[in-house]
């Protein structure tokens, strides 16, 4: 590790590689620490990608492609289930070495990477960020850098060194939990991912089933954290008692995602935040993988140049923050407000309204016009829906 | 710039079940007072920063998180 470099990334998740990577590549010199002593572990995610938005960072490979994605089916309390085909390719992955590729993908364009190696706090002058305070393996650094990008995920501190707001309300935040599970042949289809909108099997969230090769799947749900004295855990393990009793659980994976729609402030004076730490997953899911990158990417796309023109000014890496609120602003508050509107139905009007949509024939209607079938059995919905209509999610 | 520590609320704190505790950092992004870190093998509880105001208490999808009993303080 140097004393300084032109750029610091914190955090080697996909959105500080990548970050790290196009930084590298415009000549650069970057140093991407990541604080836990292996890239990739542990695994903090349900792992579905779409393979279209990943295609730009990182192409395809077997290594880390767990199954291929034909429909998303939607399930019901009653057991109906609307089957939805993929948007784009959708893929499962192995996040554990999709990330180690990202990472090695970003030491090959020239990014210094350091595993076990923490940002313990920022170095501050003149109200710009010019460094990083960093221990690594026994020793603690100050490193200097012209800019410092906060890729630290959901549990992300730097954005809040910076003075960046991250706390959210436990209403726009979903508790995840997820096992591996193997023993799932005959159980699931191989090449479905299921969700199941049921709120008495995941109160204010929802439950997956995500096939990931042979006869293994991610089956996980979230909840909102605002579901006081609720176990994420005990819901898990009595749908898996129910469904899957003989199943045996290679993994337990646990964390939080922010549903909040990305942070209203993303750069400070020699400072950016991407991905789960500018709370850039999506507001309805919780999927971030490939957000974050979409994100990182913008981010370097305004940093490179003011980085070249010397200037790093919070004004000059506005460009990243308008970026983004154009392409995904209009669309996250839409989805943000779906949540809201999901989470609050009564369980038998989301019955009926999955079995209407499992009735459709999906495969030959864009969103809009399902979501305008769906809207024309349950007129209260429509009022419920104007936020969607007049934010132009349907529309898209 | 990190939050000033507020008054603590409580003379005891909040205590980490090591046993439960997957290390996965829910905790981290609800609590205001920036009191709580992600090492490397192990979240540690500043509990000279911590406002005891129970927040991660609800973050934690294992429920690894709790009210230290008196005595247990620095369970942490």
């Amino acid at each position: 590790m140097n004393s300084a470099y032109d750029v610091v990334v914190i955090g080697a998740g996909p959105a500080g590689s990548v970050a790290a990577c196009k930084a590298a590549k415009a000549g650069l010199k970057v140093l991407l620490i990541e604080k836990r002593q292996e890239i990739g572990a542990p695994v903090r995610c349900a792992e579905a990608i779409g393979a279209d938005l990943s295609r730009p960072f990182i192409d395809p490979d077997p290594r880390w492609v767990d199954a291929r994605i034909r429909a998303f089916a939607i399930h019901n309390s009653r057991g109906q289930a609307a089957e939805l085909p993929p948007a784009e390719p959708s893929l499962v992955v192995n996040r554990k070495l999709f990330d180690y590729q990202l990472a090695l993908i970003a030491a090959r364009a020239g990014a210094e990477v350091r595993t076990s190696s923490a940002a313990v706090g920022l170095v501050v002058e003149d109200d710009c960020v010019k460094g990083v305070k960093v221990e690594s393996l026994g020793r603690s650094e100050t490193v200097a850098a012209r800019l410092v990008v906060a890729a630290d995920g959901t549990e992300s501190q730097a954005a809040r060194w910076a003075g960046i707001k991250t706390i959210m309300p436990l209403k726009d935040y979903y508790l995840g939990i997820e096992f591996l599970l193997a023993g799932m042949k005959g159980k699931m289809d191989p090449e479905v991912c299921e969700y199941h909108l049921d709120h008495s099997l995941a109160p204010g969230g929802y439950l997956w089933v995500f096939p990931k090769g042979d006869d293994t799947a991610n089956v996980g749900l979230v909840i909102s954290a605002d579901q006081q004295g609720t176990s994420p855990l005990a819901y898990l393990e009595r749908f898996i008692g129910l469904h899957y009793p003989h199943s045996s659980v290679l993994a337990v994976i646990s964390g939080g995602i922010p549903v909040t729609g990305a942070l209203k402030s993303l750069v400070r004076n020699g400072f950016l935040v991407v991905g789960d730490a500018a709370h850039q997953a999506d507001p309805l899911t919780g999927g971030g993988i490939c957000l974050g990158m979409t994100a990182a990417d913008m981010a370097m796309r305004a940093a490179v140049p003011a980085l070249q023109a010397g200037d790093v000014s919070a004004a000059r890496l506005i460009g990243y923050e308008k970026a983004w609120q154009q392409r995904f602003g209009a669309m996250h508050q839409a989805l943000y407000r779906l949540r809201h509107i999901i989470s609050h139905l009564n369980q038998e009007r989301l019955d009926a309204l999955v079995g209407q949509a499992a009735a459709l024939p999906l495969d030959h209607m864009s969103l809009a016009q399902i979501m305008l079938a769906l809207l024309k059995n349950d007129p209260l919905l429509l009022i419920e829906a104007r936020a969607l209509i007049t934010t132009g999610l349907l529309l898209k | 710039m990190p939050t000033q520590p507020a008054q603590k609320r409580s003379s005891f704190g909040i205590q980490v079940n090591y046993h439960l505790c997957h290390n996965c950092g829910a905790c981290v992004a609800v609590c205001p007072a920036d009191a709580i870190f992600l090492h490397n093998s192990a979240l540690i509880i500043n509990l000279h920063v911590c406002t005891v105001c129970e927040l991660c208490l609800h973050a934690c999808p294992l429920q690894a998180l709790s009210m230290a009993d008196a005595g247990q303080r620095g369970a942490g």
